[in-house]
């Protein structure tokens, strides 16, 4: 267990959260090498079936990146997305899945340390909480 | 003739007369004289009343203006001179040497990483640092690097160009010279924006001599993501005491392997070695437990006024500073539970739309004090914190109180180059030093086909900026249309 | 699509950037295995000419109808990509970028190996999601050159002229019998120092002599439908209902200043407001020696807790105006605090103050009492009460909304605040646009505006207009949700979700997304419990794709 490297899928929306993982870029700040950015117009564009799909494919933890509270480009995506992360997690606890290993997370475009800071809470959480059980083809 | 349409500095205003004119087809040149456009706005963390974040709502606007099929980008340029009259005006425009090929360089920043020049960083106010060869922002547009030939060591005749020699893309060029060339258009948009007082004027405010009174824009830069401090609220003393710690640090490693390569030589005595190292230890420890006495920024104060309603300095208003004094109260409290901020101002003029709204959800719900009166003198008590002296017209008691930092809300002046602009192009100012405009049409200025948009016109807001740029695109496609 | 799919992979170096952290040829090799890739290669900088032209001679050769490029981030570049591949014969948006500079070389760079993993893994990813785009095609709107603008004081006036000068035809509706607006009854105008008549009838006489402009007096909006460059208006005119096609609409259907009632003895004779105040200057027909004035007369109170930003400066001028009739006039403003911003008002703040003029502030929790011929307030610097004489009590109210607002915002679908105010796209950046395109703002109907401010926005708001109006068709990229009708279950979720209010029910009984109108964001997508709604942009097939390519299989 000590060596596990988990993959986390991101979904990432275009104004905030990507530009934050750019800016993390450009400013050289390092994470951990785990996580896979897919890149939305908005968070809101993120359903339910996206992040379950996720998990089934074989990433051990999944996390919406959306724009702060009250900066959605798109008005109120993030507010969508954070209850469809929420409906995912109560969704994992009936199954007696970890609901950490889905969380939503705000930030701007001009956060890049958050950004960073983000990648590595969630790789260290889901490096404590182990596999995903759903991930059969790796070990 | 022209139908084509100059603008003249790349802010928010700028920005927006620049792409309501782009977006009704009309071809448009936005000069600017800095490396990248932004202006103010891009310097700001959050914007009030909605604390968005400044940078992430103005970067789309920016690469809008850099890709849009109508408009030229004229960045590091500056006016020389404009003949001619509306519908026909000649613009002389000096466009300054980068030493760098725009079209190749790929904005990677390799070049900065090796450069071995460092110098205070302008767009963070002076609180971090930036290298000779160097991005004005890291979201700046165009997003080219720039050489600043007075401080490279190339320009000084050293030897060096490091950043030639890294740069695959080989687009560092240090033959490049600046051009002067003329540009024919039928309209100008005057959009040069503001300065910041420099508040060293009032001396007794302390600014520049006690480290811990800053400026509300350096206050921006330390709260910012991407400012110096990465967004942890630190106060200037602490980061001067850990430069000092970095420093005698780097002192004591010398010192240290200078001991040890005396010792395997056998030469000689040690013992001056050994006292310098013991000296610069004893200072290190003292360093220490300086920056550890320091702690966190708990209490902030905020000034009003600085400079502003003030008839030994301006007499007019900024318009913006009791809000952005209530919005960095309330962003503060996102830096640390324990912030407190105080404001001292003298109206609180929230007069815009949801202004008085965040005003007093500023005080209900982040417990920012407010205390009426205008503070008569900054000094330092015994432990060198900042200490204000106030007469609270409330309570009406004189207060002295001490803060760990303490932002001046500085005052709205006309910016540098106004007066020679205003000689060159031949428009009047106002009593301040503003571009004075028409009182029945808000953007027209005495000269014909010249109009004026934003803080060049005198303090204002941001929403305020952007509807006067769209009213000044308004009246100069009027001009260029040749119906108005 | 039955085609074979026939993917291109593209590499970039950028210099050691990439190069430097990265195995390039490694990634070559290994994009060259995955699925439906034609051909894979390194360029040292791809967005340099000689890496675009590589895609397009690349295409060409190998007969490439999908392009991926792995390189920095696609906020700068995806634009130069997807015009090369259109340059190359293949619909942009057949193209997919991977950031492995700023999201893998730049970040990893003391871990190469997994760095390398990781870009591999992006790439598959990116590969498996090219094998589902789509084209997506630019389609064309016909913009009507016509303008509807709603109310005609002073910002409603300026913005149809301003059209009207730059030779687009406007229909300017009226409420009232009059045009005009607030500034019919307003006695001079500051810092101008014009009277607001002279103001108002230039303008006025400038619209009836105006052959672009057709004004309508006593109209009232009854419905409008479209969406931007194709509005239908209907409106009636007494008996008469009209219906006319506009191309974007303006909303400065002004506010109204606060009666007082039940304020400060408000009684309209020895208690008046400012306005009321300015029928008398007009007429000259003050005789008061000592006046006092009331600012915050019903805002900045909990039930109206807004500032509204004009009335300081509009008692400051009157003090002026005052002083100028009666030399002799004693006048007290009561304030709480004074909102003279910028340049201009604290000039005049200051040559009231000059002219004798006595500011006292009060508190909220003690305010003026205003009794027989005097006023009772607590003075903060005296720490005591005090009794002023008032021979005339002038109360300064704020504007508030008209009655008619929330009527012509369910109309328009445009939102208004909780005081009534319409609400702009964003506070910020577009403080004269709604979010539903095609719809612009000004004056006292956004927030209280001076004259100079009202006027600046109204030309402001025609500018935002003309953007629309320059234009014979407005041109918008196909990135929009569509509903596929018979899929569709009429559940309206898409119309309660979507942000901007696009979704209706069409005729058919089915939800419709005017593709003119939306904005891109997918909301309604992820929400359909039908999937019933179309997103060709990132489709749950390029979403679905991409996870399931996270695992190398």
């Amino acid at each position: 267990m000590d060596n596990f490297e988990p993959l986390i899928a991101v979904f990432s929306c275009h104004y905030c959260s990507y530009a934050a993982a750019d800016l993390a870029g450009s400013s050289r700040i390092q994470y951990p090498p785990n996580i896979r950015i897919i890149k939305v117009p908005c968070t809101g564009r993120v359903s339910v079936n996206h992040i379950l799909m996720a998990l089934e494919d074989g990433s051990d933890g999944v996390y919406v990146a959306g724009c702060l509270k009250g900066t959605c480009h798109f008005i109120r995506g993030n507010y969508k997305a954070e209850k469809r992360v929420q409906y995912v997690k109560d969704l994992l606890s009936e199954i007696n899945i970890e609901p950490e290993r889905v969380q939503m997370y705000f930030m701007s475009a001009a956060e890049g340390t958050k950004f960073a800071n983000v990648a590595l809470e969630m790789t260290e959480a889901i490096k404590k909480i182990g596999h995903s059980p759903l991930n059969k083809s790796r070990s | 003739m022209s139908k084509d349409v100059l603008v003249i500095g790349g802010g928010i205003a700028g920005i927006q007369a620049c792409l309501d004119l782009a977006d009704q087809g009309i071809t448009v040149y936005l000069l600017e004289r800095l490396p990248s456009i932004g202006g103010k706005m891009a310097q700001l963390d959050k914007t009030f009343p909605t604390n968005d974040c400044s940078i992430c709502i103005m970067g789309p606007k920016l690469f809008e203006v850099e890709r849009h099929p109508n408009t030229h980008l004229l960045t590091y340029s500056e006016v020389e001179a404009v003949d001619g009259e509306a519908g026909n005006f000649m613009v002389k425009i000096k466009k300054k040497a980068r030493y760098i090929d725009e079209d190749k360089c790929t904005a990677c920043g390799l070049c900065a990483e090796k450069c071995p020049v460092i110098v205070p960083d302008q767009f963070n106010m002076g609180l971090g640092t930036r290298r000779a060869i160097y991005k004005y922002f890291p979201q700046g547009i165009p997003s080219v690097y720039t050489i600043d030939d007075s401080v490279c060591r190339v320009f000084q005749g050293k030897k060096c160009k490091i950043c030639a020699k890294i740069c695959e893309a080989e687009a560092i060029d240090y033959e490049q010279k600046d051009i002067v060339f003329e540009l024919n258009v039928g309209a100008i948009i005057v959009a040069t924006g503001f300065e910041v007082f420099d508040p060293s004027d009032i001396k007794s405010y302390g600014y520049g001599t006690i480290a811990d009174v800053i400026t509300a824009l350096e206050f921006e830069r330390l709260l910012n993501a991407s400012g110096p401090t990465r967004g942890h609220l630190e106060r200037p003393s602490s980061l001067n005491i850990k430069a000092e710690i970095k420093q005698t640090e780097k002192k004591i490693k010398k010192a240290k392997a200078r001991l040890k390569s005396l010792e395997k030589k056998n030469q000689g005595s040690t013992d001056e070695a050994r006292k310098t190292l013991a000296a610069l230890d004893e200072r290190l420890s003292g360093l220490k437990a300086k920056e550890a006495a320091l702690g966190d920024v708990k209490d902030i104060a905020f000034v009003q006024c600085v400079g502003s309603r003030d008839l030994r300095y301006n007499a007019h208003c900024c318009s913006y500073g009791c809000m952005h004094s209530v919005k960095e109260a309330i962003v503060s409290t996102e830096h640390g539970s324990e912030i407190r901020s105080t404001i001292f101002f003298t109206d609180m003029r929230a007069y815009g739309k949801e202004f008085h709204e965040y005003f007093l959800r500023g005080g209900a719900e982040y417990g920012i004090q407010f205390v009426r009166g205008r503070v008569a003198e900054i000094n330092q008590d015994d432990h060198g914190r900042p200490v204000i002296w106030c007469e609270d017209m409330d309570a009406r008691k004189v207060k002295k109180l001490p803060f760990d930092l303490i932002v001046l809300a500085t005052a709205c002046v006309p910016s540098k180059g106004i007066e020679k602009l205003a000689n060159i192009m031949g428009f009047d100012s106002d009593q301040s030093g503003f571009v004075k405009t028409d009182p029945n049409k808000p953007t027209t200025t005495s000269a014909k086909g010249i109009f004026v948009c934003g803080c060049a016109n005198g303090p204002m807001d941001i929403p305020s900026s952007v509807s006067m740029a769209s009213a000044a695109a308004s009246m100069a496609a009027q001009t260029v249309k040749g119906l108005g | 699509m039955n085609t074979e799919l026939r993917i291109g992979v593209f590499i970039c170096h950028c210099g050691i950037n990439i190069a430097g952290v990265l195995d390039i040829k490694g990634l070559c090799e290994y994009a060259k295995a995955l699925p439906n890739v034609v051909t894979a290669q390194a360029n040292l900088f791809t967005c340099a000419e000689t890496g675009t032209s590589a895609i397009k001679k690349a295409v060409k050769d190998n007969n490439l109808n999908r392009v991926v490029v792995a390189a920095c981030t696609p906020r700068t570049h995806e634009p130069l990509f997807r015009a090369s591949c259109k340059e190359a014969g293949i619909n942009p948006f057949l193209f997919e970028m991977v950031n492995i500079r700023e999201h893998c070389s730049w970040v990893h760079r003391h871990n190469k190996d997994a760095a390398q993993a990781k870009a591999g893994d992006l790439i598959r990813m990116a590969v498996a999601k090219a094998a589902f785009l789509e084209p997506i095609e630019t389609f064309k709107s016909k913009v009507e050159p016509l303008t509807l603008v709603i109310g005609s004081g002073i910002a409603g006036m300026t913005s149809a002229l301003a059209l009207a000068d730059q030779g687009f035809e406007v229909i300017l509706i009226e409420k009232e019998e009059n045009m005009g607006g607030l500034l019919r009854h307003l006695h001079k105008i500051a810092p101008a120092n014009v009277a607001a008549s002279e103001l108002i009838e230039e303008k006025i006489a400038a619209i009836k002599k105006n052959k672009r402009i057709k004004y309508f007096t006593s109209a009232i909006l009854e419905e409008v439908t479209g969406y931007v460059g194709n509005f239908s208006v209907r409106f009636s005119c007494g008996n008469d209902s009209y219906t006319c096609k506009v191309g974007v609409i303006i909303v400065a259907t002004g506010g109204i200043p606060l009666r007082p009632e039940g304020l400060f003895n408000y009684d309209g004779k020895n208690v008046i407001t400012q306005s009321e105040l300015e029928i008398k200057l007009k007429k000259r027909d003050i005789e008061a020696k000592s006046i006092v004035m009331i600012q915050c007369a019903g805002a900045r109170i909990p039930e109206r807790n807004y500032c509204s930003r004009i009335c300081c400066m509009v008692a400051i001028k009157n003090c002026l105006y005052l002083k100028d009739i009666i030399k002799d006039a004693k006048i007290f403003v009561l304030f709480r605090d004074i909102q003279a911003y910028g340049v201009e008002n604290e000039a005049l703040l200051l040559k009231a103050r000059e002219a004798g003029v006595r500011f006292i502030r009060y508190r909220p929790d003690t305010p003026p009492v205003v009794e027989n011929g005097k006023v009772k307030i607590y003075h903060p610097a005296m720490g005591k009460e005090i009794f002023l004489p008032a021979d005339l009590v002038v109360l300064s109210t704020p504007i508030v909304a008209h009655d008619d607002a929330e009527s012509i915002s369910r109309i328009l679908k445009v939102p208004i605040n909780g005081n009534k105010f319409f609400l702009e796209a964003h506070a910020k950046l577009s403080p004269l646009d709604f979010a539903f395109n095609g719809i612009y703002l000004c004056g006292n109907a956004r927030y209280p505006a001076t004259v100079r401010e009202a006027t600046c926005q109204a030309l402001g708001a025609a500018s935002r207009a003309c953007i629309t109006l320059s234009h014979d068709t407005i041109e918008r990229v196909g990135t929009v949700a569509s509903v596929q009708e018979e899929l569709c279950s009429t559940c309206f979720t898409c119309i309660k979700v979507c942000p901007y209010n696009v979704p209706y029910i069409n005729e058919r009984g089915r939800a419709e997304i005017e593709p003119m109108q939306c904005q891109g964001c997918g909301i309604c997508v992820a929400e359909c419990p039908a999937e019933a709604i179309e997103f060709k942009y990132i489709s749950d097939k390029q979403i679905m794709a991409a996870c399931e390519a996270l695992l190398a299989s």
